[in-house]
């Protein structure tokens, strides 16, 4: 493996942005057959590395080399064209065309007359799919697909334009676990086919399945680089904090405690919540803190239930009540009136303003509250804002950054701090914790834990069972939009979890 | 000499940004430079008032305009709108300049609510709403006043025709909604929400705003200002003609807006640079038009204008 | 969606009520212009073309009181031209006792004036009278005329095809000549030396291209003192010719003369110079229509002088008409003559100005 030459090199590259160095001398090997695992927290350089090597950003210093030749790439095309191809976590084509469009875009099989071979174009792009493992009806527009399915798309049209490097930067975030399957199952072909792969994924267990070496970034500088084998899960959490291994292992992979102490009656009832089928009479408690886990697979009707709650999907029928009294109507600013916050799954569709600074995002949902007569109190703004920038350790370089600079688990941050400044009684939290890095994660827990030591309810989705398990006090295990099942105290561990899905009745 | 040549590289997606931001300052430096060199009588007090006059109606109306594409809309039937005021100034001039200056008021307010309820309830795109809007409400207006009515009203003329202090009244009403229309922008909530449902509609609704209500107000300001300029275009004609009043003038206010550095994606709100934009667009034709120059000219360099402003736009999301 | 129900509900409410509620300004408007009055005259009835007869057009004789007869006018009837085109056309008619005219309107677009036209034809008309949007692109109606055998008169503007084979007659002011005799006019009123401007028609229009031109051929050839010193559209409307008037008179203050390509132009150039506080006569002003509102200007003393175009197309198409039916030559054109307006006799002939 070390003998063969390198597909792909960069060697003390370097970039500064204004105030930020964002990369400092770092190099980075890319051996054909490899796929090799980019790790570091946000703000650790991955991105910007990745740019520079897919000609999106110029280095300031450093070389390419490409095989042994030296090349520099001007523009993102160039990249493409040199054999560079990036999947990014949006899939880039368009949806209204069919899939066998979109995978052969720009290359489509043309009559002698010049006009698009129709039969030749379905039956190439049926054949190109299927050589990984995908078994779709090409004619369909891609939009009909599913994210996972979609994705493959992409991936399969990168793949299929003579790639020699695929760049894939978060591509499981969106996928079914059945869909990781087949992705694994195209990428061990790639590298069977000599290919090389950089893997950029904050899901631990997924680079030990897939990856063969790593190379951790972090504060611009490369922190390791080498075998992943030779890196067990503690250790390279530990390189990428930048913390002792000993201190990792003292305190687990999250910073859940344990058990909260819960005081009180209800602080939220939802009670027979339904919609057709979407929701089928789904009834969930929280207590003053506690922390309620939400369980169940992917469109379990968890993010339907949190969103129903929060007055965000209308329901047929269903109370919830808060503090015991009727939550309002049933819309999000009189479920926020009522104390009722929802951090929703889809940060970037769903949650950040992108046009809007740091100071303007976390002050959007209190703004009556911090303003009188229609005008807002730059006072209190600033006086909340800075409150939570510190609290939370956001980490800008002024309030006034625009949010869309931070990195994704600073993004987060603003957006609880978004919620926290409307003095909430209710945290429901939507998969607070994905795409988000190692640090910002184990804040973010740090943070709903202290949220239910003060009294807070919270209603907790994720995907990550480990997070469920050390975080939640209780977990509702929804299975096709009904509750299939109620762990509690000791029953709460993976395995329970997973049974309860399995065993929640009907068959798929 | 020689050394002179070490100049910095300048990033260039930064000089777009900031091209896109003030370039228009700079576009009508520029042109004002060029005219005080080359235009005679052009430091006049009387070519200011000229200039200012001119440009007010469009001025009032590009806030607006500004407003809405800030939500990631546009107001199409602006122009109408102003067609719409100025007959229907004149059909109530019977009950006094004021109550019929209300009413025309009224009317703005009402179709641009119209529009609003279209676009935030029904879900109709903007640009459908408001063209369905263009059409229709340029009809009604030529139904109300089928020809050029004049009128004598002493008020009306007076509001079109007077200064104070040596402001013509009706530059003093387009400054003063400026600076009402930047406090809002600026200071207030209704204004930081607005640029919330531009940026991110779903966001908005889950973090709890009034959505609808907002883009409802939004399109009802819009067309409340069109009627403004409207009743003033009237007042300073002393006639009311639906027929060609107020024709193109939704481009001409997008055309401030974008060049005034407000995207057209929404979730920005530019009003200096709106202001900034219907300037420039009006000493470009005036500059033409002094020069005795082909008027077709002012349209050719208004789209390599636009050209530029989009351009620098494009730069700012690379 | 109540909400949006009760909005529209609302907005309906609303706009009767504002048609319901108007109540204008009472002014004391001049008297309606007497029937006859201001009749056009041919002033070219056999000279201008070869003739055309019934016999040589190959139609047959129809009457006007039992056949059906169409007008097709090009643009809405929002200026005070359309307007008394239209009414002239349908009072002539009611005169004669036409028994079935129909009347379209195009609304300025062109497909709209193709249709309604091949409408008629379909609907069995006998005569046609064309007020036409553009002079291009009638083929398809003039084939289907052709084969029927009607004979079309255009009035006002001109197309491009072939009398007497493809169509009748053209009725109608020359444009050029009306260019010419406002020239006249203002070299008249300046003494054959001074500044002129002219506020054009809107871009592309022939009747702006003619107007221009005789204009200036004929200061060209008899007033080498007088310099055209600015030419700026002022679009035909009321509020471009006080736009361009207003930048004209404040970079350009030694400006004499103004000449506007129509009355509308000509009403907001005097806006204009209130506005800048000139007096009537400080700049002499020529312009070309003949509409009330121009006509009074003259009598305040704001217009130097106005040449007609007259609108009033209805008794000479239809005389034409019936000409032509009972077998008599008709030129290819029919240039109708059109009179002046000036401060001798604006005051008496403001009744018979349109």
């Amino acid at each position: 493996m070390a003998a063969a030459p390198p597909l792909l090199e960069a060697r003390g590259i370097r970039k500064a942005f204004p105030g930020v160095l964002a990369l400092d001398d770092v190099s980075f090997r890319l051996g054909p057959g490899e796929v090799h695992a980019l790790v570091g927290e946000n703000g650790a350089g991955k991105s910007t590395l990745i740019k520079v090597l897919t000609g999106v950003y110029q280095p300031d210093r450093g070389e390419l080399r490409l095989g042994r030749k030296q090349v520099a790439f001007a523009t993102p095309l160039q990249a493409q064209r040199a054999g560079i191809s990036t999947i990014y976590q949006e899939v880039n084509l368009v949806p209204q065309r069919s899939v066998a469009h979109n995978l052969l875009l720009g290359r489509e099989p043309r009559t002698r007359l010049g006009v698009i071979d129709l039969a030749g174009l379905y039956d190439a792009a049926t054949r190109t799919l299927s050589q990984y493992g995908i078994r779709v009806d090409v004619r369909r527009p891609l939009r009909s697909l599913g994210m996972g399915a979609q994705q493959m798309v992409a991936l399969a049209r990168a793949v299929s334009t003579e790639a020699r490097v695929v760049i894939m930067d978060e591509p499981t975030s969106a996928l079914e676990p059945r869909e990781v399957d087949t992705l694994f199952g195209v990428i061990d072909r790639l590298r069977g086919q000599g290919m090389a792969v950089v893997y950029v994924s904050h899901r631990m267990e997924e680079l030990y399945r897939i990856c063969d070496r790593v190379t951790v970034l972090r504060d611009g500088r490369l922190a390791h680089t080498g075998p992943l084998a030779e890196l067990d899960r503690l250790k390279l959490i530990a390189v990428m904090l930048g913390r002792d291994v000993a201190e990792v292992r003292e305190r687990g992979t999250t910073t859940f405690s344990g058990d909260h102490e819960v005081r009180g009656g209800p602080l939220v009832e939802a009670k027979g919540l339904s919609r057709r089928n979407l929701l089928n009479d789904v009834s969930v408690t929280v207590r003053p803190g506690e922390v309620v886990g939400l369980g169940g697979l992917l469109g379990a009707g968890r993010s339907e239930t949190a969103k129903a709650i929060a007055g965000a999907f209308p329901v047929d029928a269903g109370t919830v009540l808060v503090a015991g009294r009727q939550a309002g109507r049933a819309t999000p600013a009189a479920r926020i009136r009522a104390g009722v916050s929802l951090l929703p799954e889809d940060r970037k569709a769903e949650g950040i303003v992108p046009a809007l600074s740091v100071r303007d995002n976390i002050a959007l949902a209190a703004l009556p509250r911090l303003s009188s007569a229609g005008v807002v109190s730059e006072a209190k703004i600033d006086r909340i804002v800075d409150t939570f920038v510190r609290r939370l350790r956001i980490k800008v370089t002024s309030p006034h950054q625009k949010v869309s600079e931070l990195s994704g688990g600073n993004q987060q941050k603003v957006l609880l701090a978004r919620w926290l400044a409307t003095g909430p009684k209710v945290l429901l939290l939507d998969e607070p914790t994905r795409g988000i890095d190692v640090g910002a994660k184990a804040e973010v827990q740090a943070l709903i834990e202290e949220l239910a030591a003060e009294g807070l309810g919270v209603l907790l989705i994720s995907s990550d069972l480990e997070e469920l398990v050390e975080g939640a006090d209780r977990v509702v295990v929804l299975r096709d939009g009904a509750v299939v099942g109620e762990l509690a105290g000791g029953q709460v561990t993976e395995s329970a979890i997973i049974t309860a899905i399995a065993a929640g009745g009907g068959d798929d | 000499m020689t050394e002179l040549t070490a100049v910095p590289v300048i990033d260039k997606a930064r000089l777009l940004s900031w091209l896109q931001q003030y370039g228009v300052y700079l576009a009508v430096l520029v042109l004002l430079l060029f005219n005080v060199l080359f235009t005679p009588h052009f430091l006049e007090p009387a070519n200011f008032r000229t200039q200012l006059i001119q440009v007010a109606p469009i001025v009032i109306t590009s806030l607006g305009m500004a407003l809405v594409i800030g939500t990631e809309g546009v107001d199409l039937s602006v122009g109408s709108v102003m067609a719409l005021s100025s007959a229907v100034v004149v059909l109530y001039l019977g009950y006094g300049a004021g109550p019929a200056i209300v009413v025309a008021l009224l009317a703005g307010a009402l179709v641009g609510t119209g529009g609003g309820a279209l676009v935030a309830y029904v879900g109709v795109q903007p640009i459908v709403a408001t063209l369905a809007l263009l059409v229709g409400i340029r009809g009604v207006a030529n139904v109300l006043v089928p020809q050029l009515r004049e009128f004598r009203n002493p008020t009306l003329i007076w509001l079109g025709s007077t200064s104070v202090a040596g402001l013509p009244l009706v530059v003093a009403i387009a400054a003063a909604l400026t600076a009402v229309v930047a406090f809002v922008v600026r200071r207030t909530v209704f204004g930081r929400q607005l640029v919330a449902v531009g940026s991110n509609r779903a966001a908005s609704e889950l973090s709890g705003l009034p959505v609808k209500r907002i883009l409802v107000s939004v399109y009802a300001v819009s067309g409340t200002l069109a009627a403004v300029a409207g009743i003033l275009a009237t007042s300073r004609l002393q006639a009311s003609d639906p027929t060609s009043l107020g024709l193109l003038m939704e481009l001409s206010a997008i055309t401030a807006v974008v060049v005034g550095g407000t995207p057209l994606s929404g979730g920005q709100v530019r009003v200096l640079g709106t202001v900034m934009g219907a300037l420039l667009m009006q000493l470009l034709s005036a500059t033409l038009i002094k020069h005795n120059l082909p008027q077709s000219w002012t349209q050719m360099v208004q789209a390599v204008i636009i050209l530029a402003a989009v351009y620098a736009a494009r730069g700012r999301h690379p | 969606m109540t909400s949006f129900r009760t909005l529209a509900v609302l907005s309906l409410a609303a706009v009767l009520a504002a048609a319901g509620c108007a109540k204008g300004e009472s002014t004391a408007s001049g008297p309606e212009p007497a029937a006859g009055d201001g009749r056009q005259v041919a002033s070219t009835p056999s000279a201008a073309g070869p003739a055309c007869t019934l016999e040589k057009f190959g139609g047959q004789p129809f009457d006007l009181t039992k056949d059906m007869v169409g007008f097709s006018q090009s643009e809405k009837e929002a200026n005070p031209f359309r307007i008394a085109e239209t009414k002239s056309i349908k009072d002539e008619a009611r005169k004669l006792g036409v028994g079935n005219l129909r009347v379209t309107n195009a609304q300025s677009q062109f497909s709209k004036q193709i249709s309604d036209v091949q409408q008629l034809i379909a609907q069995g008309a006998k005569l046609l009278v064309i007020a036409p949007l553009n002079s291009d692109g009638w083929e398809p109606v003039l084939a289907q005329a052709k084969q029927k055998k009607i004979p079309i008169v255009t009035i006002d503007r001109k197309i491009n095809a072939e009398p007497c084979t493809d169509f009748l007659t053209f009725i109608g002011s020359d444009f050029y000549e009306q260019g010419r005799r406002a020239a006249d006019q203002m070299i008249a009123a300046l003494g054959g030396k001074g500044e002129v401007a002219i506020l054009l028609g809107a871009p592309g229009n022939n009747v702006t291209t003619d107007r221009t031109k005789g204009f200036k051929d004929r200061v060209a050839e008899k007033a080498p003192g007088i310099r055209i010193t600015f030419e700026q559209t002022g679009e035909f409307t009321r509020e471009k010719g006080q736009q361009v008037t207003e930048q004209l008179i404040q970079s350009r203050p030694g400006t004499n003369g103004i000449y506007a390509e129509n009355d509308e132009m000509a009403l907001g150039a005097v806006t204009a110079l209130k506005g800048a506080g000139k007096s009537p006569g400080d700049v002499k002003m020529v312009s070309i229509d003949g509409t009330r509102a121009a006509v009074q200007a003259i009598v305040d003393g704001w217009l130097h002088a106005v040449v007609e175009s007259n609108p009033r197309f209805g008794p000479l198409a239809f005389e034409t008409a019936r000409k032509f039916a009972g077998g008599q030559e008709i030129p290819a054109n029919v240039v109708i003559s059109d009179r002046e307006y000036t401060k001798e006799n604006a005051q008496s002939s403001l009744g018979q100005a349109y």
